[in-house]
Parts: structure tokens; sequence; C-alpha cells
């Protein structure tokens, strides 16, 4: 533990959750967020900024409410209480708000959840031209853009069901990019995958992140969180028990459930 | 060593290995005559097939007395509708043809755009797979023409064949966006020719198995549209519009529908103001299959609703689709593609009810067509029901079974690449 004098500045240095990294321009916020199914409370008055253009992998046991958090960014879920602030524009009852935050917040879900009656293309297209009103000639060249970017444009014409899980998980976070959104969100995005697929999805998340991307990123892969994470935020029980950067928490965890989950995982 | 043991163990040997090209006394063998059980049960099904199929080859060459049909081929088909009027119904039929044939090609065409078919087969292999796919329909029209003794039934034929098939030349060559204008226009033509139909007679002449035709055409296309509103209405968050749907759907599917087809025809009076004049019984009669059909459709659809997957829905949203687009472009078309088989089944159903409408209603559809001849006075007395009623039956079973056949066919397309 020669490294410990660096390893708590970094750690104080994020230790607060709603303290931001790098620029400081704070892209998303959650403050004092509640959310309850029934008698049951999900989140327990979780508080987290998330900088532009940082990267944040959540993680933490199953059931801690890591999914239940990001689909409130979205309005997935509803919140009970608190406040949730995407990019200057605070989540209210307000069907408008709502539109504006989805527009500009990509997901990208554990299960794919591509349209299966749609092409790949069609799938791609689809939200520019429905919610942005893109002519489809435009549409159709940012698609294939994307699919470029995701590294299967040969794919276009094939329908979901004719493509591998690491194919449609590209396809996925190609849908999503398509709106042009100012945050991703991503919830297990390899977790359905087979072992020889993981890699393909992940190098496409580590290109996004190099680009630039808010991205909030509920994952166990380590490996990814340590090439381009600027702070793992581990949850348990619905609340935020600790935050910090990768090497934190692979050098120094301090609370005791952090060390028992990582021990599990790593 | 290895036989010793299966030996040992009271095991059969095992088969010596067949060769390849085992004959057709092999595959009798090893299908029918396996066993005693087995070779008594192939005789007996035997017989028994043997003998239905006898008697019923005999009927239908032999002792069936066909005379009935032939000479009322024109009630059969169209009922009393006046005969200096019919070229009414072939005009009518070849709109139809024609604005099919239009869809067909238009169809087709976006489909080799989208790359799901193969263009540019041969003309001669797609009229081959053409009647292959329909050949129930080619089949029994084929029948009719011959059964009848005039040459306009031919011309008809001919004209709706022509139609059928300049539409489908003409159709590839629409406009990319026609989309909305056929679908407006088929509405617009469907009752223009209503009207053209109904001008000489009203609805009192129609009849036959045209009028079946109608009755569920009609029905089936109104029921259809009502159903996935409901469907839609039964999952609304809105509590009164949930309420309303589901005291509707349960009230339909808890009565028969031959009582409310009688109640319609002899009750209404009672319902509407005596200074409103009461509508046609036709018209009576589309409505109720309408509103009962509706019913079932909408717990058909809304069992598809149910089978899709929540991700479905919430992948939907997070691209930020307002809930009507959802619904229409995401969750709809998955539904209804799930649920064709029973969706159709249901307008199966309904086609063949439409028998009770001439039951209940008086109306001389195909059935009462059927019974009304056996009547006449060269056929009264002869036990000619069996024949009368086995046409009624080949020709529903027509359009039952080309409703299936082209649901099925519809289900695979739609399925492209799905799993
Ligand atoms: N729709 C719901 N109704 C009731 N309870 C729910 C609902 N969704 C989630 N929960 C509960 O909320 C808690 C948090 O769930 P959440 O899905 O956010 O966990 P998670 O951290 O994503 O777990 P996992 O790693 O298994 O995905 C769980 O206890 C779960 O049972
Ligand atoms: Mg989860």
């Amino acid at each position: 533990m020669t490294d410990t004098t660096t390893g708590s500045t970094t750690t104080a240095a994020y230790a607060d959750a709603t303290q931001v990294a790098g620029s400081g321009e704070v892209m998303i916020e959650l403050d004092g967020v509640v959310k309850r199914f029934g008698s049951f409370t999900a989140l327990h008055e979780i508080d987290l900024k998330v900088a532009k253009q940082e990267v944040v992998v959540v993680i933490g046991p199953s059931g801690s409410g890591k999914s239940t958090m990001i689909r409130c960014i979205n309005r997935l879920e509803e919140h009970d209480a608190g406040r949730i602030v995407v990019d200057g524009v605070e989540l209210t009852r307000d069907v408008r708000n709502i539109q504006e935050i989805r527009r500009e917040t990509g997901m990208v879900f554990q299960q794919f959840n591509l349209f299966p009656h749609l092409s790949v293309l069609d799938n791609v297209t689809l939200a520019p031209r429905q919610v942005r009103r893109m002519p489809k000639r435009d549409a159709e060249a940012l698609a294939m853009e994307l699919l470029e970017q995701v590294r299967i444009p040969e794919q276009a014409k094939k329908y979901p069901g004719q493509l591998s899980g690491g194919q449609q998980q590209r396809v996925a976070i190609a849908r999503a990019l398509a709106m042009k959104p100012k945050v991703m969100l991503f919830d297990e995005p390899t977790s359905a995958l087979d072992p020889e697929m993981i890699n393909e999805v992940l190098d496409t998340m580590i290109d996004l992140a190099n680009g630039g991307m808010t991205m909030i990123v509920v994952t166990h892969e380590m490996g990814f969180a340590e090439k381009v994470a600027g702070r793992v935020v581990f949850m348990a029980d619905g609340q935020i028990v600790e935050v910090g950067t990768p090497k934190h928490f692979f050098t120094d965890p301090q609370e005791d459930r952090t060390k028992l989950f990582l021990s599990q995982i790593l | 060593m290895q036989t010793f043991l299966t030996e040992d163990l009271a095991v059969p040997p095992p088969e010596p290995p067949r060769p390849p090209t085992a004959g057709p006394a092999d595959w009798v063998r090893r299908n029918l005559f396996r066993s005693v059980g087995d070779g008594v049960v192939t005789v007996v099904a035997a017989i028994v097939v043997g003998f239905v199929v006898f008697r019923f080859a005999r009927f239908l060459f032999s002792t069936g007395r066909w005379e009935i049909v032939r000479t009322n081929l024109k009630l059969f088909m169209v009922g009393r509708y006046p005969a200096d009027e019919l070229w009414r119904i072939v005009v009518a039929l070849t709109a139809v043809a024609f604005v099919g044939g239009l869809i067909a090609g238009f169809v087709a065409r976006r489909h080799v755009v989208a790359g799901t078919v193969a263009p540019d087969q041969p003309v001669t292999r797609r009229l081959v797979a053409l009647v292959g796919r329909l050949w129930p329909l080619v089949v029994g029209v084929l029948l009719l023409l011959f059964l009848s003794s005039s040459p306009g039934p031919w011309l008809t034929a001919a004209a709706i064949v022509v139609a059928a098939v300049l539409g489908r030349l003409a159709g590839p060559y629409l406009p990319r966006r026609s989309a909305v204008v056929l679908v407006l226009g088929s509405i617009v033509l469907a009752a223009a020719l209503v009207w053209f139909l109904t001008r000489p007679v009203g609805w009192d002449r129609w009849g036959g198995i045209m009028l079946n035709l109608f009755l569920a055409t009609a029905g089936i296309t109104l029921c259809f549209p009502l159903g996935v509103l409901l469907a839609l209405g039964r999952r609304s968050k809105l509590p009164l519009i949930r309420a309303v749907c589901i005291a509707y759907i349960e009230l339909f599917r808890g009565v028969p529908l031959f009582v409310l087809l009688l109640l319609s025809a002899i009750a209404l009076g009672f319902f509407i103001p005596t200074w409103l004049e009461p509508p046609g019984l036709v018209v009576r009669a589309i409505v109720v299959f309408t509103l009962f059909t509706a019913a079932y459709v909408a717990e058909i659809v809304r069992g598809g609703l149910q089978s899709l997957p929540k991700g479905q829905t919430e992948a939907a949203q997070a691209l930020g689709l307002s809930p009507v687009k959802t619904t229409f472009l995401i969750v709809m078309p998955q539904a209804l593609r799930n649920v064709i088989p029973a969706l159709v089944g249901q307008f199966i159903s309904l086609f063949k009810d439409t028998t009770l409408a001439g039951a209940a209603m008086g109306f001389l559809d195909a059935l009462q067509v059927a019974n009304a001849a056996t009547a006449q006075d060269a056929f009264r007395g002869q036990r000619l029901l069996a024949e009368s009623l086995g046409f009624v039956m080949l020709l529903f079973w027509i359009g039952c079974i080309t409703m299936s056949r082209e649901s099925q066919r519809l289900e695979r397309t739609l399925g492209v690449g799905t799993r």
C-alpha cells in the first residue's frame, strides 16, 4: 500500500457523488431522488452529478437499484421525490419536458429491444424520421454512417432476428445514436451476450466514450471501467455507498460492502 | 462382446442396417404393419376410409342428382337479383378485381424495393405459383363455369381476370407514396359500388352466396378497426373508457349471435324513435355482425398486445416516440402479426355465420336458396336436400380455405427474418 496517499487524494477528490469532474459543466443532476414501488423504496435520496463528456460506471449487487436509477433519468420510471435535471431541463410531469429529455437521452438495454418487424436500417431511421422529422434520404445516410461507426454497415437490410447478439446490441447503440443524444444510458449492455461478443460491444462503447459522449453505464465489466470511466459509483440497497476513480476501487475501496462486492466480481 | 451383452439384457438386437433406398414395400411394413395391433388398426381404418370415400364418390358422380344445382345456379349465386341488371354485378366485380390487382402490384413492387423478395421471376413460373396458391378458388370457379349453361359467366370470369391482370401490371408503376390514396380510393370505390348495386332494386333482391360474401366482407372490414379500438380502450389508463370497453366486450361475448340477429330484425323498433326510418334488414345484419365480431376481435388483439415484451414499448419511449406513434408503429404491427391465425379464424367464423342472418331475417342467402330449391315444383319430394346443401357447403369451403391459405401466406411474408 505504497500508493495510499495518491489513493486517498483521488478518493477525496471524488468521494462526494455530487461533485463533478473535468470541465465542471453539469450534464445530469440527481438531487435527493426517491423512487418507491408501492411500500418498497428502491432509491433512497440519490444524489449524483455527471459532467459533460464524463463516463460514469455504476456497479452494485442485484436489486440495488442501478436500473431503477438510470430508468428514472429518461422517465421510464417516475421518481417520487427529488429533482432530476438533464442538460438544464428538469423532469416534471410536463409531457413536453419528458419528450425533450428523451430526445436528448439515448438508452441501450440489456435485452437489446430492437424492433423485430423492422429492418436494421428502419430500426435506426425510425426515430429521426418520426421524432425529428428528418427526410428519409437524410435519415438513411445518417443511419449508414452510424452503422459504419458500429462496424456493421453490411447488415443494414437484414432483420434483427437474423443477427447475432453482439450485432444486435451494436444496432441498438446505432439506433440510440441516431437521435444525436447528448447523453447515453447503458443498462448492462453486455450481460445478455456470449463472452466472445462482449468485446465487440465494449469496443464500440469505448469509441463512443473517447468521442466525448456523456455516459452512464451499468456494467460489471471492470476492464471497461478502467479504460474510460472517470468515476465508478457503487450502489447497494438503493443508496450510493461509495464513489471513486476506477483505480480507487481496484486499490483502495473503503466500505466493507464494496470490498465484499468487488471480491465477488473481480 | 457387445452382442453378448445385448442378448444378456434381453434387449432385441439392433435392426440390421437397411439399404438406403428402401422400397415402398419396406415403407408399408415399417409404417403400417409394424406389429399385429398396428396391422389390425391399419386394416380397419382402411376399410372405414375406403367405404366413406366410395360412398362419397358414388354420390358425387353417380347417385347424386345435380340437376337441382344446375337449374338454380343463378339463385345460388345472386338470389333474385334482376336478370337485366346483372351487368351491374359484372361491372362491380371487374372494378374490384382491377383495384385488387393494382394493390397487389403495388405491394409486390414495394417488397422488391425493400429487398424481401427476389424480383424478376419468369412469368410462367409466377402464374403456376399463383394457381397453386389459389387452387381451391380456381377449381371452384371452373366448376361453376362448367355447371352454367350460358356464356354470361364465362365472359364475366374473363373480364375479371383481364381486369386483375391489367391492375397487377399497372400497380408497380404507381408512385411510391400511393398507399394512402389506394386505401382511401378503395373505401370510396366500395361505397360507390354499394350504391351502384342497390340503385335499381334496393337490398330486397340481394341473395345467394353474393349476399353472404357481402355481409362477411362488410362485417370484417368494419369490425376490425372497431375491435382494435376496443382492445386499446380496454388497456386505457382512463377508468371510464376502460369500463365502457369492458362492458361492451363482455355484453357482446355473452349473448348468442342468432338472438342478436333476431332481436335486430324484430325488436329494433323498441330502441329507435318512431319518427326515424328504421334501417333495412341488410344494414341491420351488417351492424350486428360488426358489433358482435368486434368484441371477439378486441379480445384477440388484446391477447396480442399482452404477448409483447415490455421492452418494445420502453425502447420506443426511450427514443422519444409519442404514445400514439409507439402504439401504431411499434406495438400494433407486432401484436397483429402475432394474432393473424386467431383473427382469420374469427373472420372465417363470421363468413359462415352469415347463414344465420338468412335464417333470422328471411334473406334468400345461399343456405335459404338451398332450402327453397328443394321445394320447387320440379324438385319437390325428391329428397334432393343433400345435393343442394352439399353445394352450399362447397361454396363456403372454397371461401374459407382460401382465406385460411392466404392468411398463412401473409404470416410467412410478414414473418420474414423474425424469430
Ligand atoms: N416495476 C417494479 N415493481 C416493483 N418492484 C420493482 C420494480 N422494478 C424494480 N423493482 C425492485 O426495485 C429494486 C431495484 O431494482 P433494479 O432493477 O433497479 O435493480 P438492479 O440494481 O438493476 O438489479 P440487477 O443487477 O438485477 O439488474 C429491486 O428490489 C426490484 O425488485
Ligand atoms: Mg438492472
